[in-house]
């Protein structure tokens, strides 16, 4: 087993001269609650995962907790911000914009185990690791994020992007990067049909499809072209986004900017040398929900109605799903909307349904929306104080309102900043007074490209 | 948020751009600095021609400041957007002229400050 043992838990060089010099006064590092009260405890916790979920809990629990033995499974040396890879397949960003060492951000004291997670045997509170070793645990937290099922369109793959006329922003930063020279070369031939698709599940980011879309019309807008090109979006369900107001937004901008909008289709099939696909018609019954019924639906091939057509460049977005691993574990949801396919946990307390050790964080969880990481930062004080109480046997003090956010990006330059929760129909949860979540707006685009990456590495260090 | 939450967030904002901050920062600092040494008073000097060019200096902001957002003027849509633009604008005026008016002393020599 390949591991690290950090030294415990010290100021360490960088965040001393970072805060030495960020905060220049005493007062300012005393207000900041550094100096938080740790819980003593000898208790074992792993965390599944270092992303954007599993190192916030590792920061956060490893200044919160006196003792506890914190392991932290996660093989990556790189961290990605994957909010950084619809700029980049935009052509507005450079793809190393979008990583940093994974070292940076795990804290002082955590055993960081640098393999992959390969089982869970939730009765016996153990974790099977790919090298056939195992570790224990008192208490987990599943925070390995979500599976992109590819493989579940015929003739695709991830190895496909950027090849073909193909592009997949959610294939890895290598495929974002992929995606814009696919686009490069398809305003380059200087016309043609481009289709972008949605997924027939839950997916990360719901936003970013319609990005990507609004980003390339930009572009086709840019290249003083337009009309030569034709645009298609493909939707398996009657929306193109959760919450209504900006759902009817899209949908009327998609048919200003003359994008032709199919609905009730899901990308069954491609073929990438004739530059083919097949969508299937799954009926008006479709939602664009996560109801484990319609996927089996979905993906059954009898008494289809298939549509074949040409492209030049095809935006993919694939199923999603919790990983392998964790669908063959007793902690995936065994009824309701989330069956066979999500992490079974409270979708307000962030605790598992059946073991009250384990809690869930991030895209893996079975909850309507909340893949984002906006949502890993309202998630992750949850998990926090209600793990805290368990271990003190006290009932949970914490709830989860859903709260996700998405800067929808309208165009290269201009977006709205869409923030909304479970409640009242999705309701807009607004953080800010002077910014209308109903606006196009500059500002909202400036946060998107300055502010939003280090508020998310601020999020991964616990400190937001 | 907590001060630590604010000041990594800055911390992660600012760090691309450091080396431009540093930079102005010493500019402003040695101008100043050299200015008064040989006399220079912020408000017992007078230049049109300084005061000009700080406003011109700040009014290329509504070029340079949506371009350096990857964005363009065009987008300036919203009331907070103008406030933000505006206050962008009026923070380079400033400090272009703290560098300018300094700069317009030494160049036209001490003569001029009693003109
Ligand atoms: C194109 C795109 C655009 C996005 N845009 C936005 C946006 O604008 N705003 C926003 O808030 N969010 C956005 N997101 C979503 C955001 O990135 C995710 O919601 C967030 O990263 C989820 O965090 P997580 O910890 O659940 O998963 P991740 O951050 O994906 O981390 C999962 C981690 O688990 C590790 N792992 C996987 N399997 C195993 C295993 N078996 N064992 C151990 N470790 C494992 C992985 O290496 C990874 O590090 C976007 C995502 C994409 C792809």
């Amino acid at each position: 087993m390949s591991e690290q043992d950090h030294e415990p838990s010290r100021l360490n060089r960088r965040q001393f001269l970072k805060y030495g010099a960020g905060a220049g006064a005493a007062g300012l590092l005393y207000s900041s609650g550094l100096q938080a009260r740790a819980l003593a405890t000898k208790s074992r916790i792993v965390i599944l995962g270092g992303g954007a979920g599993g190192m916030a809990m590792a920061n956060r629990l490893s200044r919160r907790l006196d003792g506890a033995r914190i392991s932290l499974v996660e093989p990556r040396e790189v961290h990605h911000y994957q909010p950084g890879w619809t700029l980049v397949a935009s052509g507005v960003w450079n793809p190393e914009k979008t990583m940093r060492p994974n070292s940076r951000f795990v804290p002082n004291g955590i055993n960081w185990i640098r393999q992959l997670a390969a089982g869970i045997d939730a009765a016996n509170r153990k974790v099977e690791l790919e090298d056939g070793s195992q570790l224990d645990y008192d208490y987990l937290i599943v925070a390995t994020g979500l599976q992109l099922n590819y493989q579940l369109i015929d003739g695709m793959s991830p190895d496909l992007v950027g090849s073909h006329g193909i592009g997949s922003v959610y294939a890895s930063i290598e495929g974002a990067t992929r995606t814009r020279d696919a686009i490069d070369a398809w305003i380059a031939q200087g016309s043609g049909k481009g289709i972008f698709t949605a997924a027939p599940t839950p997916v990360k980011c719901a936003g970013a499809p319609l990005k990507m879309t609004f980003t390339t019309l930009s572009r086709l807008e840019a290249s003083g072209r337009r009309e030569a090109f034709q645009v298609e979006y493909m939707a398996p369900g009657d929306a193109l986004f959760t919450q209504p107001y900006i759902n009817d937004f899209v949908k009327q901008r998609f048919d200003d900017q003359g994008v032709t909008r199919r609905h009730h289709y899901r990308l069954s099939a491609i073929d990438p040398q004739a530059r083919k696909a097949e969508f299937t018609f799954v009926g008006p019954d479709s939602e664009f929900t996560s109801h484990h019924e319609l996927r089996e639906a979905e993906f059954s091939r009898e008494g289809e109605r298939k549509v074949v057509t040409g492209y030049d460049f095809i935006h993919v977005v694939p199923p999603m799903s919790a990983p392998d691993y964790l669908k063959s574990s007793d902690l995936i949801a065994q009824d309701g909307p989330f069956r066979g396919e999500w992490l079974d946990v409270d979708m307000h307390t962030l605790q598992h349904n059946r073991y009250p050790e384990v809690f869930g964080i991030g895209d893996v969880i079975g909850a309507p929306i909340n893949k984002t990481a906006a949502s890993v930062k309202a998630q992750a004080p949850v998990v926090e104080a209600n793990l805290i109480a368990q271990l003190q046997g006290q009932t949970l003090p914490r709830r989860h309102n859903g709260y996700t956010s998405c800067p929808m990006i309208t165009g290269i330059g201009k977006a709205m900043l869409v923030e909304f929760g479970y409640d009242n129909d999705f309701a807009f949860l607004p953080s800010f007074p002077f910014i209308d979540p109903r606006d196009e707006s500059w500002v909202t685009w400036v946060m998107k490209d300055r502010m939003l990456q280090p508020a998310y590495y601020a999020v991964l260090e616990g400190r937001a | 948020m907590t001060m630590t939450g604010i000041l990594t967030i800055l911390m992660y904002a600012l760090a691309p751009f450091l080396w431009l901050i540093v930079t102005s920062v010493v500019l402003l600092l040695t101008v100043q600095l050299l200015a008064h040494l040989r006399g220079y008073r912020i408000l017992g000097y007078r230049c049109l021609g300084a005061n000009l060019a700080a406003i011109a200096v700040g009014l290329t902001g509504l070029w340079w400041i949506p371009l350096f957002t990857h964005s363009r003027l065009a987008y300036v849509a919203s009331v907070f957007d103008w406030i933000a633009l505006i206050g962008a604008l009026f923070a380079t005026a400033i400090l272009a002229w703290l560098v300018l008016h300094p700069l317009s002393f030494l160049l036209r020599g001490k003569s001029a400050s009693s003109a």
